[in-house]
């Protein structure tokens, strides 16, 4: 997929936000998190894990995500987050 | 006058948690652990091991444990083993064996759900992790008993028979299971029993001396130097040998006088702040038992108060109380009660539990009573005798 089509959902963008935050994490508890269904979730899932961007990892019924670090998609998106957060903070911070 | 510095150096060594590098008289059953878990550094997946370590409260079983899992788990890092040793006390589990295994899960994977599947399902799932991760664990499981009354025989026989029916797989959990009666174990089913019953370790009461030495091992590193006399150790070990031999009892003993010690500025931790600090966890000598004390019996035990106020020991000799009761006589204007008298009244507040009384060893001048106060500070008593014997004076 290209980058606008993966990183144009609102959702898939803040589970890549959520994920980076906790670690690791249920569908169930994405979907709490999101604000969203567990039907919708899954599906976005399903996108970033086929882009390689997150990991899956199976116990049982019990599906737990976590980010793909090895990615090179998945560590740019991170250093766009992280300087995307730090420039906010700066600019709330400067316009005190 | 200037308020005296803490008489603490690091009273988190007095703390529950803390694990002391040298366990005084337990090197024994250390050692003995170390023996029973040495095949984990040899051959870490051919088998596990059982472990049951029994004593009363405060004999040291949970520290003699982690002692274990810490030497142990440096062992194996050096060896480049993957061990881990993980204590789990049960009844912080309500005895649930779903959420001590749970609890385990996390330690690998912190925001694992907690619904959605059975214990059985997550014990499958530990291993599983276990397996990824190339690891083996120790598993503690403190206060075995609440695990047993709550779920009996079959979850317990879960937990050590399932990696056993793992084929051609690598042996991933050991056990040790803490509890203070093995009666417990007779609640199981014979076959669980024997998946467990095979190695005991049983840690016996703590003598005075071993408590003594115990003691000043958490002296050293808890409070400054030359803050704890020698008497105050003795009368803290005294209460804690008193207490069914619980070293536990006696450190928390030590910690309070220290508190005591530090509220009243005084810089040294004397047997006098033991006393208060005993008197504040014990219930305090009844008062209605000094009040049905007769008259010299109490002037007796009056000048026992005194005494112990204002030199700051720990025990006296019979002779030391009978000048003590003499000046008490004096001041209330009576003739003195004889010596074989007073003998009979120690022999009565000792069987009131007021005072201890002890034989000291064969010196040179023979053997002579020992009296102390052990449970209730000697200004306490002082001000309640005081005023009972104000009350009673003709």
């Amino acid at each position: 997929m290209n980058v606008e089509d993966v990183l144009s959902s609102r959702l898939r963008m803040k589970i890549l936000k959520i994920l980076m935050q906790v670690g690791e994490l249920n569908v169930s508890k994405i979907a709490r998190r999101l604000g969203a269904n567990y039907t919708t979730t899954d599906k976005h899932l399903k996108v970033l894990e086929d882009e390689g961007m997150i990991k899956r990892k199976l116990f049982g019924r019990i599906r737990l995500y976590r980010l793909n670090e090895s990615s090179p998609k998945t560590q740019a998106v991170q250093n766009l987050i992280t300087v995307w957060e730090h420039a906010n903070k700066q600019h709330t911070t400067n316009s005190w | 006058m200037a308020p005296y510095p803490s008489v603490f150096k690091d009273e988190t060594k007095l703390d529950i948690s803390y694990v002391p590098y040298k366990l005084p008289h337990r090197d024994r059953e250390l050692r003995l652990l170390m023996e029973f878990f040495g095949f984990l550094l040899r051959v870490p997946d051919k088998m596990t091991q059982r472990i049951i370590i029994t004593g009363d409260v405060g004999t040291g079983k949970t520290v003699l444990s982690q002692r274990f899992g810490a030497n142990v788990i440096r062992e194996a890092n050096r060896q480049g083993i993957n061990l881990r040793y993980i204590h789990v006390n049960c009844r912080e589990y309500r005895g649930s064996l779903f959420l001590i295994v749970h609890h385990v899960v996390s330690i690998f994977h912190p925001n694992f759900p907690r619904r959605g599947y059975s214990a059985e399902e997550l014990l499958n799932i530990l291993l599983q992790i276990l397996d990824d991760q190339k690891t083996h664990i120790i598993l503690t499981l403190d206060e075995f008993e609440s695990l047993v009354e709550r779920e009996n025989s079959e979850a317990v026989y879960k937990l050590t028979r399932l990696q056993e029916i793992r084929l051609n797989k690598p042996q991933r959990i050991s056990l040790i299971c803490i509890l203070r009666n093995l009666k417990v174990i007779e609640k199981l089913d014979a076959s669980t029993r024997s998946t467990l019953q095979s190695n005991i370790i049983h840690l016996k009461r703590y003598l005075k001396q071993q408590l003594v030495d115990i003691l000043n091992n958490r002296v050293l590193v808890a409070f400054k130097h030359l803050t704890v006399p020698e008497d105050t150790v003795s009368l803290t070990a005294e209460l804690a040998f008193s207490e069914n031999g619980n070293a536990r009892f006696g450190i928390e003993l030590l910690w309070r006088a220290g508190k005591y010690a530090d509220a009243e500025n005084s810089g040294m931790v004397t047997p006098e702040c033991v006393r208060k600090a005993a008197s504040s966890i014990y219930a305090v000598t009844r008062k209605s038992d000094l009040a049905s004390l007769r008259i010299h019996e109490k002037m007796f035990l009056l000048g026992i108060a005194r005494f112990f106020e204002q030199c700051e020991k720990a025990y006296a000799s019979l002779t030391e109380t009978e000048q003590a009761y003499a000046v008490v006589c004096e001041e209330f204007d009576v003739q003195p009660h004889s010596h074989t008298q007073l003998w009979k009244y120690l022999r009565t507040l000792s069987a009131l539990g007021i005072v201890k009384t002890e034989v000291s060893g064969t010196g040179s001048r023979g053997r002579s009573t020992i009296i102390s106060l052990p449970r209730v500070s000697a200004y306490e008593l002082e001000k309640e005798l005081s005023l009972l014997l104000q009350k009673e004076k003709p």
